[in-house]
């Protein structure tokens, strides 16, 4: 058995002039809610289709629950909830409908579960898919992934179209239902205040490239910026430093630990440190994905243990 | 329950949990022996990771401040936190020295300062 609910080593897709992931190394612990996060195009969906078995890599693998992608998309398909980036299902058939279809098809699914998310959700289950609006059809699509009694959920942009009530009553149900008994979140989105909530974990891409793995609260407790002023600092090149962005003779220097012991560093160098103050999520991934004047340096991968 | 947590504020949620629950029992809206919300019903009611309730449940445990009896839920401790004063004071002393500096900074003198904290204690007095 493996510790790990997804792992991907060196992962690439390439299309014909596109680098859409590039050598992803990626792993998510069991029983963490693991928030996936890149701007658009950064090689989220393309990833999670892969995991899934949807498209084929390129080089490198990938695994769910130390099963293969590819050659495992079967068994993994039953044991996995998905919601994938489109929110299609069988235009003609009601909710009602597709509840029946996929009892069938996954060993462990909950017509109790079904029930209380259709409620919870306000999902008007009697009318035909084709009818729904956006947000229903998203709702209805992630009934049916969390009612099948999966170990994991793999969500590509679950709260896209919803309303502020109903994302706010999907990350209660989330927390209640999937947080427990070692069961598994990973879900993609751009939206950070949700994922700063309910994920332990983060991982963050850009353009195909993992630029971060770490747990939130390592984050929280160790990351810090520093800004210091003076003449020719270095764009430090060690692995506790994220990222550098250079303005003038100002450095904003993102340190992922000891950081009494940086600052220490660059006032021995003739630097005035002005200020270091912790980052949250947004302001890391900020930091992490902005093109103007970064110079990315250090090992990203460098805070897991 | 009456905690928030301001997860884009960049300091650690269960930090943010932990000092608003020694807030509530130093100010007597917790008293001893009340129950605190079991941690999955308080992370669902804040839309948090149970783990980040669960460490700051483990953290005031370990302070002394509240007790969990196992299958029983957590609880208000007796007033009788087992930490040493000499460790109670390490652990203020930064935010006395907070205090002093923004204090320092806005020209107010010793006396101001200390009349401040005096209040503040006052203020939570009342509330018992």
């Amino acid at each position: 058995m493996t510790e790990w609910a997804i792992g991907t080593e060196k992962l690439s897709k390439h299309y014909r002039s596109l680098q859409a992931v590039d050598g992803l190394n990626m792993h998510v612990p069991k029983g963490a809610v693991y928030g996936f996060l890149g701007r658009n195009g950064a090689g989220k969906t393309t990833t999670i289709r892969m995991l899934m078995g949807l498209q084929r890599a390129t080089a490198g693998a990938a695994s769910v629950f130390g099963m293969s992608c590819m050659a495992d998309r079967i068994s993994i398909a039953r044991r996995v909830g998905y919601v994938g980036e489109k929110k299609i299902l069988f235009g003609s058939m009601t909710g009602n409908d597709l509840v029946r279809f996929n009892r069938e098809y996954f060993p462990k699914w909950s017509d109790a579960l079904a029930e209380r998310y259709a409620k919870r959700m306000e999902i008007p289950m009697d009318r035909k898919f084709k009818k729904l609006s956006l947000g229903n059809r998203t709702k209805l699509c992630l009934l049916l992934a969390m009612a099948q009694g999966a170990d994991l959920l793999i969500l590509d942009e679950p709260t896209s179209g919803l309303d502020p009530v109903v994302t706010d009553e999907l990350l209660r149900l989330l927390v209640e239902d999937f947080t427990n008994e070692g069961r598994t979140i990973f879900l993609s989105s751009h939206h950070l205040s949700e994922v700063e909530r309910i994920a332990d974990w983060v991982g963050i891409i850009d353009e195909g490239k993992l630029r971060l793995e770490a747990r939130l609260d390592d984050i929280r407790a160790e990351y810090r910026r520093v800004v210091a002023f003076g003449r020719d600092l270095p764009a430090a090149r060690s692995p506790q430093v994220l990222s550098t962005v250079a303005e003038d003779d100002n450095r904003t220097y993102v340190v992922t630990k000891n950081v009494e012991a940086f600052a220490a560093g660059l006032r021995n160098e003739g630097a005035t440190v002005l200020d270091i103050s912790p980052l949250n999520l947004g302001e890391v991934f900020l930091q992490l994905v902005r093109k103007e004047d970064v110079c990315i340096s250090g090992n990203a991968g460098a805070t897991r243990a | 329950m009456f905690i928030r947590v301001v997860p884009a504020s960049g300091v650690p949620l269960y930090l943010q949990i932990e000092s608003q629950l020694k807030h509530a029992i130093a100010a007597g809206a917790l008293k001893v022996g009340n129950a605190l919300l079991p941690v999955r019903k308080l992370a669902a009611e804040l839309r948090i990771n149970p783990n980040t309730v669960a460490r700051a449940y483990q953290n005031l445990e370990r302070d002394g401040i509240i007790r969990t009896i196992p299958g029983g839920g957590t609880f208000v401790a007796e007033n009788t936190p087992g930490l040493l004063k000499s460790e109670k004071l390490r652990r203020l002393r930064p935010f006395a020295m907070q205090l002093a500096v923004e204090g320092t900074q806005l020209r107010l003198n010793q006396e101001d300062i200390v009349k401040l904290v005096k209040e503040a204690l006052e203020e939570l007095g009342e509330g018992k």
